[in-house]
């Protein structure tokens, strides 16, 4: 399709915007954490650094917990973001092609779970964990954060199945392929992209949870880098460069799971089933 | 390699009865091609054999065993879909390999048997490359490929060729009528395509909103229409039909009139007792039955709308005194001009009597 130049400046003004108005926080969080500290207190703020010093990554990474809190979220990120993919697919391969009674109903009820803000539900399960003895665990946060992005996470990976032409798993029930091959062998490499989005929401979902984590973990040493870090501030009155450090610091695994997993997200892995 | 039987074969969505009480015997071997209008149910037939849809009544056996509610892969079938359905991520190779291999059969096995299909597929450079790598016409070899290597009892097909264009199309039903040769295995085959039926087939099943019309070998169903659907369908461009009254009739002809398209006292042989003098039918003319009106029984004139010229043949669409348009097959194109009003001849031993039911007369 042809643009208008009227059209083309307006779209490229727009997104410009846009990336703008999402880029200058972070690049004021990022070239921040490499300034000196009274260029950051400075009155009128800059936007390019004159300054610059490792000295609040040195503190960050020596002398506070931030390495710790780094571990923690690393852990309970991974695994929550590896249970839910392994949940949601198969839930959402179920929703999507078996026949059960009161599917439709069931399917439309599970974002329902989203209707509640987790305050209401963080005193009941911390009765619950503690039952269980699971305070202070990482297994609770684990539990928790799979629980708050499953239904999500359903309803995106079945929309994801539903690109796969009908005839391809129908080709493979013929050739004699059991449910669990069909979903691992032919239906998961096809969907890679969506598994790929699965993981990255569920893993920033995780990164960032901040409520559960703060109630469910009591001990310091188990703390999530949200948690963690609110605790950081609070200790050494605002220390504006130690904050902007692991800021950037925190957004790094996000970065690098993005450059990691973004290779999955090519287009046309069913070229050639169907045309 | 096996039989195959339906028996009081329905199929309901909902409340919508889409095959409506199929009765048919395959024998071992044998081609069997559907057609039928769009819609009529073809598909959907084809897949319960295959069992992939169910079935909500009656029984289908298949080398003589009941199959009726057993699993796809068990019922000694391969299907070959319209799309290919190929494992896009898998190799040709493994494409083909993968019902051995979900069948567990050892490696070499699986690498013989492929590698001879290929060869019968002429797509032995290909085996490493993935569909994306391929043409369309390579595609639906490696989909036939991967329904030989099973050696299924029967073969499956829905409209493998309609995405093809024309010139693979010829290529892949010549090499379709090669593999039945070669394999003798029971075939049943779903098409659009009139050609394919004709040429492919042993034998030809009708359908029509889930029922069978009629069920004959190609010429069998082209020369012995049992009803005007069938007549209609099979044949083409289209079998003519021009409403008439029964005048008279004796033994096995009926003398029929059509005042208004200019016909009196055309005597059409009949299959049994004809129609009641007074009964409305049909005359059923096939476009290519016409002969020249000097010297023929009885003569119908119309004006000539448009001429398709195919080189070989000449199609005329003429409007006949009553507003219908009938088509008329010429060998020689220089009998038809456009806008002319022309006398076509018909021969009354190759036109065929249809009640007002449909039914041959
Ligand atoms: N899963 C389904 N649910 C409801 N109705 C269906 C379903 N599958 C097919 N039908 C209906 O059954 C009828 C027969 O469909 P089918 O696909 O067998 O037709 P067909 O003869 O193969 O047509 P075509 O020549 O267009 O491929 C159609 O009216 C269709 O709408
Ligand atoms: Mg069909």
């Amino acid at each position: 399709m042809k643009r208008s130049w009227r059209q083309a400046s307006a779209l490229y003004g727009g997104l410009a915007a846009l990336a703008l108005i999402i880029g200058l926080p972070f690049w004021w969080v990022v070239t921040g954490s490499i300034k000196l500290p009274r260029e950051i207190i400075q009155r009128e703020p800059t936007m390019i650094p004159h300054s610059f010093t490792l000295q609040h990554f040195e503190k960050l990474l020596q002398a506070s917990d931030f390495p710790v809190y780094l571990l923690n979220s690393v852990i309970v990120a991974v695994f929550s973001t590896a249970f839910t993919v392994l949940l949601a697919l198969p839930a959402a391969y179920a929703f999507f092609r078996m026949e059960f009674p009161g599917r439709n109903t069931l399917y439309r009820t599970i974002l329902l779970a989203y209707a509640f803000p987790g305050v209401v539900v963080l005193i009941p399960l911390y009765g619950l964990f503690a039952k269980v003895g699971l305070i202070d665990s990482p297994v609770a946060l684990v539990i928790v954060n799979v629980a708050l992005a499953l239904p999500f996470s359903i309803w995106m990976m079945r929309s994801f199945l539903a690109t796969v032409p009908r005839e391809i798993e129908e080709a493979a029930v013929v050739d004699g392929a059991p449910t669990t091959t069909i979903l691992l062998r032919i239906l998961m490499p096809l969907i890679a992209p969506g598994i790929a989005s699965v993981a990255i929401f569920a893993f920033i979902s995780s990164w960032t949870e901040y409520l559960f984590a703060s109630v469910l973990i009591v001990s310091d040493a188990r703390r999530t880098i949200p948690v963690g870090f609110a605790g950081i501030i609070g200790q050494y009155q605002i220390d504006w460069g130690l904050l902007l450090a692991g800021a950037t610091a925190a957004i790094v695994p996000v970065v690098a799971l993005f450059a990691f997993i973004g290779r999955w997200f090519v287009s046309g892995l069913t070229e050639g089933a169907v045309k | 390699m096996a039989g195959l039987s339906l028996k009081s074969v329905k199929k309901r969505f909902g409340e919508t009865e889409v095959i409506r009480g199929v009765d048919l015997d395959v024998r071992d071997g044998e081609f069997v091609v559907f057609v039928g209008p769009s819609g009529c149910g073809k598909s959907t037939l084809l897949r319960m054999i295959a069992g992939l849809e169910t079935t909500t009544s009656g029984s289908i056996e298949i080398g003589g065993r009941d199959v009726t509610g057993e699993d796809p892969a068990k019922r000694g079938i391969a299907m070959v879909f319209q799309t290919y359905a190929l494992y896009p991520h898998m190799t040709v190779a493994t494409n083909m390999g993968f019902p051995l291999e979900m069948a567990k059969r050892p490696k070499d096995e699986i690498d013989r048997k492929v590698r001879d299909a290929a060869k019968i597929l002429h797509l032995e450079q290909y085996l490493e490359r993935k569909p994306r790598e391929l043409s369309g016409g390579q595609r639906q070899r490696v989909a036939i490929g991967r329904a030989i290597v099973r050696q299924p009892g029967v073969f499956l097909f829905d409209e493998p060729l309609s995405n093809l264009d024309a010139e693979l199309r010829v290529q892949m039903r010549i090499e379709i009528a090669k593999l039945h040769q070669d394999l003798g295995t029971t075939m049943i085959y779903v098409t659009h395509d009139q050609v394919e039926a004709m040429t492919l087939a042993d034998k030809i099943v009708v359908l029509r909103a889930g029922r069978i019309e009629q069920v004959g070998a190609p010429l069998e169903l082209y020369e012995n229409p049992d009803n005007a659907f069938v007549a209609g369908f099979i044949g083409s461009p289209r079998m003519n039909f021009v409403p008439a009254t029964v005048k008279s009739a004796q033994g096995n002809v009926a003398v029929v009139t059509a005042p208004k398209v200019g016909l009196s006292e055309v005597a059409v042989t009949t299959r049994g007792t004809p129609p009641a003098p007074g009964s409305d039918v049909s005359i059923g003319i096939r476009p290519e039955h016409f002969v020249p009106a000097e010297g023929a029984a009885a003569v119908l004139s119309g004006k000539i709308t448009i001429v398709e010229r195919l080189g070989g043949v000449a199609y005329a669409h003429a409007q006949i005194e009553d507003g219908n348009t009938i088509t008329v097959e010429s060998r020689d194109a220089r009998e038809f001009t456009a806008g002319a009003t022309t006398r076509f001849g018909i021969d009354p031993k190759r036109a065929f009597l249809f009640d007002k039911d449909g039914r041959r007369a």
